[in-house]
């Protein structure tokens, strides 16, 4: 249904506006990641940390010493899962899901979250590579597709909410110095890939008969963010109802390909840990899909397989991702409006296109992303660098840092237990054969971009 | 193209959908890696009349104002 409310006794349709503070998902991850950050900050500022409750599984080596670990520290992940369900059902049950769906779907992601971040902390894990990421995507993937879940255990998967909560979490440790530093260069590097993607995408679209609206809105989905661009696009350009679900399955299928090809691609190539980062940035389709191949080539090189840390990875991709291509979807939605306004073929619905829509259709959290940095910049800023490593690190980023690998693992296994490819809908040879040639235009550029041309720049980030 | 009023956009009509959780049901596939609640939706919905996924702000000559909407029945 329209959303409707009643008013003095008259139905009225509503307009977002400010309720879009406590009706989208972007901002319920400002207020749950900001929230985080602020308490943090407040203990470290008191002379405490909340350390105990950001618990993680401790390496380990035989089985004996997983099971001391837990037997210690049980009451912590009580305390952390309370904690975090305590948090999400508010946030969720503002946004209209249902308590009772959402609880016992969020106690198996957390049980199953548990089991693999603890796989990854065994020493043998690199060896095997049993990466957290790609072994929860896999493990999701098995689960949904070959066993079965029951629909009701959705509710707690919310692949987009989790890893726009990590993401503002994420801003906390990245220092903002280092975001006026490098995100010019992201902007230009992914704004290069971004036209070159929805170009070849668009024109190889048109040429195979698609019509201009869906290739319009494969064309984003290649080149802006994925899903969430592909049905911002089709919205703006007011597409059918049956082209976002065709550009929503080729998105899937090639992003969840990429999340195992471009690590292993990237190691073959020995790139250092920011190239590395800074390409799958530019060559990942969704935001979640990117982070799980960014953290495991980042686990990768902290293995020392690759020159870096897996910050580098991390932080490379963010700000190609994050800074250099969603922020601008706003920008790509008002243009291909006028242009379908316009240029393209009249429906029998339509609007005028307003600049208003770049503010409509902005990825809110990256507010919080970007406030999150600066709140720890300039927390810290009074201490030297010895300083800040002896006493900031451990009590203050590195708890913010686990909670958003937390948040991450959710997310990671939520792709896997949301996706089963037996209901996507059928896209067709001629969508999934334009999208392909975009996305290998877009792995060879940002490969050039990343490693031949900005190569130095991305290898010493953050370094 | 036409620019109505905001009584008459497609969010007023009756044969509009834009609830997330319809859109996240119609359009299999989006919570994998997306959701029906992100802010870059905005608030576009599926037009049941002519079968396009729309800006709310748009409008059409078959507009159904919302007051044949279930809600209003009841009132």
């Amino acid at each position: 249904m329209a959303n409707v409310e009643i008013h003095g006794g008259r139905v009225e349709a509503l307009p977002l506006r400010w309720r879009e503070l406590w009706l989208k998902e972007d901002w319920w991850a400002i207020w749950l990641g900001l929230g985080i950050v602020l308490i943090a900050y407040i203990f470290f500022a008191n002379g405490s940390s909340i350390r105990w409750l950001a618990v993680t599984p401790a390496k380990w080596s035989n089985f004996a010493e997983l099971q001391s670990h837990f037997a210690t520290n049980y009451v912590r992940y009580i305390a952390q899962f309370v904690a975090w369900l305590a948090v999400f059902t508010i946030a969720l049950t503002a946004l209209g899901h249902k308590a009772r769906e959402f609880i016992p779907s969020f106690i198996v992601l957390y049980l199953l979250s548990v089991v693999i971040f603890a796989l990854g902390q065994w020493d043998k894990a690199n060896t095997h590579n049993l990466e957290p990421p790609l072994v929860a995507l896999a493990f999701g993937l098995l689960l949904s597709n070959v066993v079965g879940l029951p629909r009701w255990l959705d509710a707690g998967f919310r692949v987009e909410f989790y890893i726009k909560t990590g993401i503002v979490l994420l801003g906390a440790t990245l220092p903002f110095t280092l975001i006026i530093w490098a995100g010019p260069v992201a902007i230009l590097q992914a704004s290069i890939v971004s036209i070159v993607t929805f170009l070849v995408i668009y024109w190889v679209g048109v040429k195979l008969g698609l019509d201009r609206r869906l290739a319009a809105t494969l064309g984003a989905g290649g080149a802006v963010c994925g899903v969430s661009a592909a049905i911002a696009i089709s919205g703006a350009v007011g597409g059918k109802k049956e082209d976002a679900p065709i550009a929503i399955t080729v998105v899937i299928i090639w992003a969840i390909a990429m999340i195992f090809v471009l690590p292993f691609a990237a190691l073959y190539l020995h790139l250092p840990a920011g190239v590395g980062g800074a390409w799958i940035g530019t060559s990942e389709f969704a935001d979640a899909a990117g982070f799980a191949a960014a953290q495991t080539y980042g686990n990768i090189a902290s293995s020392g397989a690759v020159a870096g840390s897996s910050d580098q990875a991390v932080f490379a991709y963010t700000l190609i991702k994050v800074v250099g291509r969603d922020v601008w979807i706003g920008i790509w939605a008002f243009v291909l409006a006028i242009i379908a306004t316009t240029q393209w073929e009249r429906t029998e619905t339509g609007r005028k296109p307003e600049a208003a829509e770049i503010w409509w259709r902005f990825p809110k959290f990256v507010f919080g992303f970007l406030v999150a940095s600066l709140i720890i910049t300039l927390a810290t800023t009074g201490y030297s660098l010895a300083e800040f490593n002896k006493s900031v690190v451990p009590t203050l980023v590195a708890p913010i840092k686990d909670l958003r690998t937390w948040a991450f693992i959710f997310c990671f296994l939520s792709i896997g237990l949301t996706t089963r490819f037996r209901e996507l809908a059928g896209a067709g040879r001629k969508p999934f054969l334009a999208f392909s040639a975009g996305a290998v235009v877009n792995v060879i550029i940002g490969f050039i971009l990343s490693a031949i041309v900005f190569a130095a720049h991305w290898e010493t980030i953050a370094r | 193209m036409s620019d109505e009023g905001p009584q008459r956009q497609c969010r007023a009509c009756n044969h509009f959908r834009n609830d997330a959780k319809y859109l996240e049901t119609v359009f299999k596939g989006l919570t994998s890696l997306s959701s029906g609640y992100g802010s870059v939706r905005s608030d576009d919905g599926v037009c049941l009349r002519h079968d396009r996924y729309l800006s709310a702000r748009s409008s059409c000559a078959d507009f159904l104002p919302v007051t044949s909407h279930p809600i209003a029945q009841k009132l």
